[in-house]
């Protein structure tokens, strides 16, 4: 999410010049509208139709806001494992979505608190919780080119991740390296000590410091 | 400028379903009805596969590491998941061969553009596009109920070409190459190993050089000699 193009002109490719803020009649343009119109028209007939033969009413969709938001993916992982490992207190009978705050998933969105995960996360996708927050439902259709810009970035975020660990790899060793260096001047330093307090000074011969000398196996 | 549904709803609804048809099919049916279920139900398609489009289907494509269908008690795989979003989504060809050649070396988006290719081309052109990987030797994880197993993208289409199950799902049924090199609608295939093997008989032939199925013989070369490379096709005899 993080390689969002610069905004484009409205009506369709090429970067907004500087006179585009005033309405370009194109017929094209409307010809595409009319017939979009049209096909609406036609498909909601048909919808009509086919719920009357049903035996079932119609409900048209509630129009679009028009400054509703294209919804997105989502772009990291739900934070669901903060309730891990927690002991909620869901009350007996609470259906799916009980209005206000309560033990569980809350959607400050919409106000309803859900007692697992699934709920919630099918309460984020529904259409009441998308209207609520502004968001058409709509997912913009992606082109060849988004798809090879996006691919590329994932190459690269890959490669640098990669690069992070050895790098963090290399840290380590590097971490450890000294440690063993110290630990080392350390023995040294005890072997000194000992060495000293023996009495010709020649302190205790190294194989006399290991268990079961005398058996080679 | 057409969009798509963030949700799969419209593609659901098999009697209202609207949208472009595949072999005179709502798409959503060339998965079993009983497995679509198992997917729409997974906790991976409602939170990743929410609102994907072509472009944000691919970071979850490359997150994949392995293929599979259904394990444990059932559970729809990711690869399962994904392959559904594609059939929601229908991307253009070109978008699709892009996944299935992707340059940037993912190797689960090519396996997944591939099982796709099978599902929704037409067989002539699944041939076209599938057997150039059959000389493609990366390993990949497939994920069984009893655990996971290596195989190799060589393999995998091999049995996408073959078989008539995959991946928890009938596949349907693809007409043998050979029935389309007899309707003249394919050309005999020559395998990269067979290829490699006549070249070595008739050492001063170099009449195929140059011949674009040899792509991919350095593989056959290396990995040739172990047993695992197969010649799916008769030689190059006659052509
Ligand atoms: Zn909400």
């Amino acid at each position: 999410m993080a390689d969002r193009k610069a905004p484009s002109s409205a009506y369709g490719a090429g970067p907004a010049g500087d006179t585009d803020f005033r309405k370009t009649w194109n017929r094209d343009e409307y010809a595409a509208k009319a017939a979009a119109r049209e096909a609406k028209v036609k498909e909601e007939g048909k919808a009509r139709y086919e719920a009357k033969l049903a035996g079932k009413k119609y409900i048209p969709r509630a129009a679009t806001p028009p400054d509703a938001k294209e919804t997105q993916s989502r772009a990291e992982r739900l934070n669901v494992s903060a309730n891990v490992g927690k002991t909620m207190l869901v009350p007996a009978g609470a259906g799916i979505g009980k209005r206000g705050r309560g033990a569980g998933f809350y959607c400050p969105d919409c106000d309803l608190t859900f007692k697992d995960n699934l709920q919630f996360v099918d309460h984020l996708n529904s259409r009441q919780h998308l209207a609520n927050t502004g968001q058409s439902g709509e997912v913009r259709k992606a082109t060849l080119e988004d798809v090879r810009e996006r691919l590329a970035w994932l190459k690269r975020k890959r490669e640098e991740e990669k690069k992070d660990e050895v790098i963090d790899l290399k840290t380590r060793l590097e971490t450890r390296q000294q440690q063993d260096e110290r630990e080392r001047e350390e023995r040294r330093r005890k072997r000194r000590e000992r060495r000293r307090k023996t009495k010709d000074g020649m302190g205790i011969k190294e194989e006399d410091q290991y268990e079961g000398n005398g058996i080679i196996c | 400028m057409s969009g798509h549904k963030a949700d799969a709803k419209a593609l659901l609804d098999d009697r209202g379903y609207s949208g472009p048809l595949i072999r005179g099919e709502n798409p959503a049916n060339l998965i079993e009805k009983p497995l679509q279920d198992r997917i729409t139900e997974t906790y991976y398609w409602k939170e990743q596969c929410f609102a994907l489009n072509e472009a944000s289907l691919c970071d979850r494509a490359v997150d994949m590491n392995f293929i599979g269908g259904t394990y444990g008690q059932q559970k729809a795989s990711p690869f399962l998941c994904l392959v559904f979003k594609l059939l929601q989504l229908q991307p253009e060809r070109e978008i699709v061969l892009y996944y299935l050649h992707n340059e940037e070396g993912f190797k689960y988006l090519t396996a997944l553009a591939a099982f796709y290719i099978r599902l929704t081309f037409e067989p002539v052109e699944i041939y076209k596009a599938l057997e150039p990987l059959l000389s493609d030797y990366r390993k990949l994880r497939r994920r069984r109920n009893d655990g996971f197993m290596i195989t190799h993208m060589d393999q995998f289409i091999d049995d996408l070409l073959t078989k008539d199950r995959m991946c928890g799902t009938t596949l349907w049924k693809l007409p043998k190459r050979q029935l389309l090199e007899d309707l003249e609608l394919l050309d005999e295939r020559v395998s990269p190993l067979a290829d490699e093997i006549e070249a070595i008989d008739n050492e001063n032939d170099d009449a195929r050089e140059g011949d674009e199925s040899r792509e991919g013989s350095d593989y056959e070369r290396r990995n040739g000699a172990n047993g695992r490379s197969r010649s799916r096709s008769r030689s190059s005899e006659g052509r």
